[in-house]
């Protein structure tokens, strides 16, 4: 018989027993619709780390005071909460540090940060906010941060600053626009800048950060941020700064009291753990997809058993065993088809929905947080055919090796 | 023997044919060694009571199955040796049944059941379509081509199954009880359909059953007791 016969015969075996045929095929969708939710979630999620990580420059580099031998994300902020190294005296990042950084070729820019929570007022309205305090001769060719409206700070800069979007926009009662004036601490402030991005962080010179933080003693950084002159050669500057720093600050392995971490490497750590996680629940979704597979096989040996009087007649007039086969393996890989199609669609679906079901998780902002590629798709639809004909060849083989006459004779 | 003529060659020859059923430890045999010739253009009704092996020698006879122990040749082919698909092919090719339950696929319409045969044999979609309508019309079944065998009586189900093993133009036709299932009058129009197909067509035409009233329309009658021949009886053409 020829193969568009024989699929014709197993497109109207599908159709003719619609029930049991659609309860399987919800098993593959099930199985399907959730490996391609998980997938895009994971493409997603991938693309707008993507997209933060250029926007976050990786050429950056990032010192702070404390160390611990931990990974990079978990690691102390020193001079907040005190070190992990076991010293009495608080460590710190002071000028010392910034003369010693001077010294080595390859870093192109340094400037230096402290930060602190602070009170702001605006038109009656009070709030608390981030401050941090940058060195404004500098901050231009480091920050990464882009102006929406106005001006970055320059060197001649005192009483302004450049506020975050959200601080601009939302957060007080009425809009905080360019050269307005608002008091931070009980001083006022001039908005010369507003960033393009959803904070509401404030940025200001440095040397007016000491005066409002009572806390901070001038020239004692928080963090002190590195602009690399060559992106491809970041690692051996890292060796090169940490082994400056240690003789300048008279460290060894032991008792090292600083860190360095890029922007880069901790993209890379989280890039890492994004993709475990999404492997994790992709092997979580497959099992759905292999008790897919299960009912698949089920299904062609209930059919098989309840068509054998059938198979007996067709080989009775005729039918070979490659026919039977290809019958009945045709009718499994439809039902795979099918369920795979019908999956797709409902895996597209549901991950459409899931920017609304977390819209305020902070990775959506890089744009949307699925991301269904043609890749996946035409996987999941690989995968949900040959999981039918493979669920289906022993069933759809042991039909076909039935002896006429015992088919015959079954009822 | 059904007739010895020298130098004729046999459409379906036994030779010496056995089939021995395992039941758990016992061996049952249903035929005992059975040797016949039956030629083209044979009208042979075998006979005898229930469990006599009138069926197996049928399924034998009908590549339905393979002989335990002997020879069983198909137009001088040794069955036993044929691969399966072989064997497929000489059914769908040479051979025509027509089943007492009828046997037809209830979810494909009168028309696909008769067409079926001929997908098997890989035909043409338009020479299959033509032939088939042709068949049905000799059947008289013309309008009622659209209609599933579950929409049709007795007697017109087995005469779409009479069509459908009309359909690649077999040269026996093999019939298990054909009237079996249908009140007197609709099984006297069958074997006339079937005594007409003999002298008209010239098919080999062998007819299992137990009913004495129609094996008088054989020429040669096959009676069996216990799994062998016990009388042949030859009737002129």
């Amino acid at each position: 018989m020829k193969l568009s016969k024989c699929f014709k015969h197993a497109f109207n075996m599908v159709i003719h027993s619609k029930l049991r045929s659609w309860l399987t095929i919800i098993g593959i969708v099930i199985g399907v619709a959730s490996v391609i939710a998980i997938t895009s979630l994971g493409a997603g999620m991938q693309q707008s780390l993507e997209s933060q990580m250029s926007g976050l420059g990786s050429d950056l580099l990032t010192i702070t005071p404390g160390y611990s031998k931990g990974g990079s994300m978990f690691r102390n902020r020193g001079g907040d909460s005190g070190s992990s190294t076991a010293t009495e005296e608080e460590i710190l990042l002071d000028r010392t540090d910034v003369q010693a950084l001077k010294g080595i070729s390859d870093i192109a820019f340094i400037e230096t940060e402290v930060g602190g929570k602070v009170d702001v007022s605006f038109l009656g309205k009070m709030g608390s906010v981030s401050l941090t305090g940058v060195d404004q001769k500098v901050w231009s060719d480091v920050t990464t941060a882009v102006i929406a409206e106005g001006r970055l700070l320059d060197s001649a800069d005192q009483n302004v600053v450049v506020i975050g979007g959200n601080l601009a926009s939302s957060f007080f009662d009425q809009p905080l626009g360019i050269n307005k004036m608002f008091t931070i601490e009980g001083s006022a402030f001039r908005v010369v800048g507003v960033l393009d991005d959803t904070s509401t962080r404030i940025y200001m010179p440095i040397q007016m950060t000491y005066q409002l933080l009572e806390d901070k003693d001038t020239d004692i950084y928080d963090s002190i941020i590195l602009k690399v002159k060559d992106e491809e050669m970041l690692d051996e500057t890292i060796l090169k700064i940490e082994k400056k720093l240690k003789i300048s600050r008279h460290v060894t392995d032991k008792d090292r009291d600083f860190s360095i971490s890029s922007s880069k490497q901790m993209m890379e750590t989280r890039m890492e753990m994004m993709g475990s996680v999404s492997l994790f629940l992709t092997a979580i979704a497959a099992v759905s997809l292999i008790v897919g597979a299960v009912g698949i096989a089920n299904t062609m040996f209930t059919s098989v058993l309840e068509k054998t009087k059938e198979i007996g007649i067709m080989k009775a007039i005729g039918a070979k065993n490659r026919d039977i086969l290809s019958i009945f393996l045709f009718n499994a890989a439809l039902i795979g088809l099918v369920g795979g199609l019908i999956g797709v669609l409902c895996g597209v679906g549901v991950s459409s929905m899931m920017p609304m079901l977390m819209g305020s998780m902070p990775m959506s902002r890089g744009g949307s947080i699925t991301l269904v590629t043609l890749n996946s798709v035409m996987l999941a639809l690989g995968v949900s055919v040959a999981v039918g004909i493979i669920a289906g060849f022993i069933p759809a083989y042991n039909g076909s090796k039935l002896k006429p006459v015992d088919a015959l004779r079954y009822e | 023997m059904v007739r010895k003529i020298t130098g004729r060659i046999p459409l379906l020859e036994f030779e010496n044919a056995w089939k021995i059923y395992k039941m758990g430890q016992i061996n049952v045999p249903a035929l005992k060694g059975i040797s016949l010739k039956i030629y083209k253009g044979d009208f042979v009704a075998i006979i005898g009571q229930s469990g006599c092996g009138k069926s197996t020698l049928m399924n034998l006879a009908g590549c339905l199955d393979l002989p335990t122990k002997g020879k069983v040749f198909l137009k001088s082919h040794d069955i036993s040796t044929l691969p399966e698909s072989d064997l497929a092919t000489m059914r769908g090719q040479t051979i025509g049944f027509i089943f007492q339950q009828y046997n037809l696929i209830p979810n494909m319409t009168a028309f696909e059941n008769v067409m079926l045969p001929l997908e098997f044999l890989e035909y043409d979609d338009d020479d299959a379509a033509e032939r088939t309508r042709k068949i049905m019309k000799l059947v008289s079944l013309e309008d009622k081509m659209h209609h599933l065998p579950s929409q049709l009586s007795g007697g017109q189900q087995q005469r779409v199954s009479i069509a459908r093993c009309l359909a690649s133009d077999p040269e026996i036709i093999f019939a298990d009880e054909p009237t079996g299932a249908l009140d007197s009058s609709t099984g006297i129009e069958i074997l006339e359909t079937l005594k007409r197909l003999w002298k008209e067509e010239g098919k080999t035409i062998i007819m299992v059953t137990h009913d004495l009233k129609l094996a008088k329309y054989a020429h040669t009658v096959i009676e069996l007791k216990d799994g062998e021949i016990v009388n042949t009886q030859h009737k002129k053409k």
